[in-house]
């Protein structure tokens, strides 16, 4: 304990010296983008994130296997120099199956966050600054969504609808859209109260426009960072999904595809490639998100401390 | 038994009544990695009986000060060296800015000889407990009393303060009591223990006029049944014109004019005290009365101006002198004293 | 707190009656002859046409909608569930022999990331920018990447296949006599549920304790000479582990949902894996009603952890 009181004493010392001779150079540029490039781990998520991302969209470039590719005669083979991940019991190549999985994986959800927010935000800006009758029917009908684990009411529309993948993007969507819509709209409330707010009223400005235009933008910060969150749980629900067998086809290689062989015991055991490197990448890919999503939480929050 | 490191200094208090000696006190605050000298160079006495009211603008550092005695400062910040805050208790000297800050020294002290009293009762009531159970901690650490003692203590420290049916509200929660009454538990709170040196840092603040002058009685009653020493910090100066027996005007983290009640409103003599008393509307001159602001702006903590903090607001400002640096305290009589140029040397402005 | 408890209950009976509405509402949509989970197989199989009309006819099933809900309600109201349609068994007894199980893994997961993520993120808060924190701050962030069901394979290979020290997945074995003795089959998977909470009870504990650190009543406990743990434990923690009690309640859906991967990951005769199970083979009233009960758990779940954060903080109860 003794030594913490010393290097702060040191700190302060230091800081009270540079304050009496005048030394201080002053901040440029937006605070926000200051808080961002200061965080390290934001950096470090930015990075991550990238370079998974970019090895997924430009995959030929990094692969020339075709990921459905089955190849007899190559079964099971840990990892060479031709197949850096090995390939699996029907002899593709699993590095490729990774970096095109990627894309799907990506892409649903990326496209199922999106769409959750475009929804939730829509009727949440509205719902928060309007209220009313249609307001209630639709907390009530959130708070009914939300009551439900979502695993299962998702399994539950799986088994009605079916799999593919546009059902569901279209079911995380319908299961997703009820918390964001209460974020948004919880801040649209808050922001309603501003004065600047009462200012457009009275000048009778359209309330669309008061609503959409005036007032959403201020709410943006937290719905980025609800929007990056929300990506990093659909992958991990995708990834769940599928690797039940019960997400994404599995003739499409995504993620939880791959993942789908270590059901088997003995590939758990002995073939440790075919599902580790994929596990692997899914949760390096979602801490850098989570990584950038914490950032721009810190960069969008005004208070802070020395 | 407790240790306290005793100082018997040759530099004993003169005034057997000075219970708290302030001497040249500078607290720097280490936020966002810049210095704020939020108070930077104050001395006072704290007298036994006596109350001393602290006045100044939001943002002078009384509240700064305050805290610094009783040691209740935040973690990046801290009492530089070279202040001085002395404690005259019964068992002989305690330097204060000496001792670890929630060491065992600071934490016997606290409580039971110096207590405090803050702005705003509702947050400074924790809110999850009854008021009887955070009256009885105080008990709880300062004092012999087993439980029963010290809810019987509680219920009478709630009817001392005027509080009406005590036994009751002893097991209430904060939010079930008004403003008023709130501030009065605090109150009780603060004098459960019979501190010598009670600290109200604007105590009526957040409260409605009719209930200021409530509270207020309260405490001067406190004041002449316990010959408690109290600090009243304040930004009203009819609030200190009623209560005070000393002041202290603060400016800019400096002590710019100390002295008595008389002293300090008969014969203001520093710009800012007189800009001050001169500001105040006068009841029943009618609304066609002259206002008149301090001119200007408290400045930047950051950002401050050379030489005498007051100078870009102030009426006298000779250039050359006002400028260069802040003037020592000079003795107007053997009470009153003022840190302004106007007073330095024979005919002023130190020539 | 017995008004509050009496207000919160009425509230839930209007929730509860809408979920039955919207699974039986889910049920009839789903294709498939309705007389076949709610008659008992044995007795079908011996029937005619003739009689399988009259038996549709005597069960209600060519009555309005509105007539059926509530019949069916009733059923369920008195324990009658339906039948299995792939098995024939009936739905209750398959439910009440998997729920035991289920509710080992939620409570005791939910316990030790309760437990665990408070204290852990207690002390990252106290130790605020020092070397635990980060460490402990990390350890969150990555514990919330990890896919849950990745992590229990990891675990699952690491911890019972190659360092044998647990069990490899199921629970019971016919060597187990005392109720205790299949604990040790427990801990791994109840880790692993617990692992994603955690990370968030920690991390939410902790944002919660910096800013009850900053009040001003902690300003006033310590003007009372209190010593620093009773500071931060009495005045900090108590009031900080309010909030943090309604976001596990929030969080409780997803500990329960997360139930149906682990189970299936350790071969856990729990509900979740029945749900599966039932799902893939489109056994629609098994998926319908488990999904029912899942709910159910949700809301008195909830219900308890309303309760809960009324008698922490009784500021609440004026609602």
């Amino acid at each position: 304990m003794l030594n913490r009181q010393l290097i702060l004493d040191k700190k302060m010392d230091r800081i009270r010296s540079m304050e009496e001779s005048g030394t201080f150079k002053v901040h440029k540029g937006s605070r926000g983008m200051q808080k961002m490039l200061h965080n390290k781990l934001s950096i470090a998520g930015l990075v991550i994130f990238s370079v998974i991302m970019i090895t997924s969209m430009f995959a030929p470039l990094f692969t020339s296997f075709d990921p459905l590719a089955i190849d007899l005669k190559a079964v099971l083979q840990s990892p060479s120099t031709t197949h850096w991940f090995g390939t699996d019991k029907l002899g593709r190549d699993v590095f490729s199956r990774v970096l095109y999985g990627g894309r799907i994986s990506i892409l649903v959800g990326f496209g199922s966050a999106l769409g959750a927010s475009f929804v939730g935000v829509l009727l949440g800006a509205w719902g928060g600054f309007r209220g009313g009758f249609i307001d209630k029917v639709f907390m009530r009908v959130s708070e009914i969504f939300m009551a439900f684990p979502q695993i299962i009411l998702v399994l539950l529309l799986v088994s009605i609808v079916g799999q593919s993948m546009r059902n569901l993007i279209f079911i995380f969507m319908v299961t997703g859209w009820g918390s964001i819509y209460r974020m948004t709209r919880a801040k649209m409330l808050s922001i309603r109260e501003e004065e600047y707010i009462q200012a457009l009223r009275a000048f009778g400005i359209h309330p669309l426009i008061i609503c959409y235009k005036h007032m959403l933008p201020n709410a943006l910060g937290p719905i980025m960072v609800n929007i990056t969150l929300s990506t990093a749980m659909f992958i991990l629900q995708e990834a769940a999904l599928s690797f039940l067998g019960l997400g994404v086809p599995l003739q499409i290689a995504t993620w939880g595809n791959v993942l789908n062989a270590a059901n088997d015991l003995t590939v758990l055991k002995s073939y440790w490639w075919i599902w580790l490197p994929v596990g692997v990448v899914i949760s390096l890919f979602v801490l850098g998100i989570n990584f950038i999503g914490d950032g721009l939480r810190d960069a969008a929050d005004p208070s802070q401390q020395g | 038994m407790l240790q306290i490191p005793l100082n018997k200094d040759k530099d004993s208090c003169m005034d057997s009544d000075v219970l708290v000696r302030v001497k040249n006190l500078q607290t720097f605050f280490y936020q966002n990695g810049r210095c704020n000298k939020a108070v930077n160079g104050v001395s006072f006495d704290i007298k036994r009986g006596k109350t001393l009211c602290v006045v100044g603008e939001s943002g002078c550092g009384k509240s700064v000060t305050a805290s610094s005695i009783m040691q209740l400062l935040p973690e990046l910040s801290r009492i530089e060296k070279g202040s001085e805050i002395t404690y005259f208790s019964e068992k002989g000297e305690i330097r204060i800015d000496q001792q670890k800050r929630n060491g065992k020294v600071m934490r016997s002290l606290r409580g039971s000889e110096f207590a405090m009293v803050f702005q705003d009762p509702m947050t400074s009531l924790n809110p999850v407990y009854t008021i009887g159970y955070q009256l009885a901690e105080n008990l709880q650490y300062h004092t012999p009393l087993n439980r029963k003692e010290r809810k019987k203590r509680s219920v009478g420290l709630l009817r001392d303060m005027g509080i009406p049916l005590p036994e009751e509200r002893v097991d209430e929660y904060p939010h079930q009591f008004s403003g008023g009454m709130r501030q009065r538990a605090m109150i009780a709170m603060a004098m459960a223990c019979n501190p010598k040196v009670l600290i109200a840092d604007e105590p009526t603040t957040a409260l409605d006029v009719t209930i200021q002058a409530q509270v207020f009685d309260l405490i001067m009653k406190l004041k002449k049944d316990r010959n408690t020493a109290i600090m009243l910090i304040t930004h009203d100066m009819g609030v200190v014109s009623e209560l005070a027996d000393d002041v202290v005007v603060m400016y800019m983290g400096n002590v710019v004019e100390a002295g008595t009640l008389e002293d300090v409103f008969r014969s203001p003599s520093h710009p800012y005290t007189v800009a001050l008393l001169r500001s105040i509307p006068i009841l029943g001159k009618g609304r066609d009365q002259d206002i008149n602001p301090i001119r200007g702006v408290t400045p930047d903590p950051y950002d401050r101006p050379s030489g005498c903090q007051f100078a870009p607001r102030c009426d006298f400002f000779k250039e050359g002198v006002c400028d260069k640096c802040m003037p020592d305290a000079t003795s107007l009589s053997k009470t009153h004293s003022v840190r302004c140029w106007k007073f330095v040397g024979g005919s002023g402005y130190g020539n | 707190m017995f008004a509050y408890t009496i207000r919160r209950f009425l509230t839930l009976i209007p929730m509860i009656l809408i979920m039955t509405f919207l699974i039986f509402l889910g049920m009839d949509l789903t294709p498939g002859d309705a007389v076949s989970f709610m008659a008992s197989p044995e007795a079908m199989a011996n029937m005619s046409q003739a009689q399988l009309a009259q038996l549709r006819e005597s069960l209600g099933l060519n009555d309005p909608f509105f007539m059926r809900y509530l019949t069916w309600l009733g059923g369920v109201l008195h324990g009658d569930f339906g039948y299995s349609l792939t098995s024939g068994v009936p739905i209750k007894d398959i439910v009440l022999s998997r729920i035991p199980a289920t509710l080992e893994l939620s409570v005791a997961a939910l316990l030790i990331s309760t437990f665990l993520g408070t204290i852990l993120g207690l002390v990252s808060a106290v130790r605020k920018g020092r070397p635990v924190d980060h460490i402990l701050t990390i350890t969150g962030m990555i514990g919330v990447s990890i896919p849950e069901f990745f992590l229990g394979l990891v675990a699952l290979l690491l911890f019972a296949i190659n360092l044998n020290w647990f069990p490899i997945g199921g629970r019971l074995r016919p060597e187990y006599t005392v109720y205790w003795d299949h604990m040790k089959n427990l801990i791994l998977p109840a880790l692993v549920l617990g692992v994603t909470m955690t990370a968030g009870v920690m991390r939410y504990t902790r944002s919660s304790m910096l800013d009850t650190i900053n009040k001003d009543y902690i300003k006033t406990a310590r003007s009372k000479g209190l010593p620093e743990w009773r500071i931060n434990l009495v005045h900090g923690f108590r009031v900080a582990l309010t909030p943090v009690v309604v976001l596990i309640g929030f969080r409780l859906p997803i500990l329960i949902g997360g139930s149906v991967v682990i189970e299936q990951i350790f071969q856990w005769p729990g509900v979740g894996n029945e749900f599966l199970g039932a799902v893939r083979s489109q056994n629609y009233p098994l998926v319908m009603m488990i999904a029912l009960f899942s709910v159910f758990a949700v809301l008195i779940a909830s219900f308890i952890i309303d309760l809960l954060t009324a008698a922490l903080d009784p500021r609440v109860q004026l609602d």
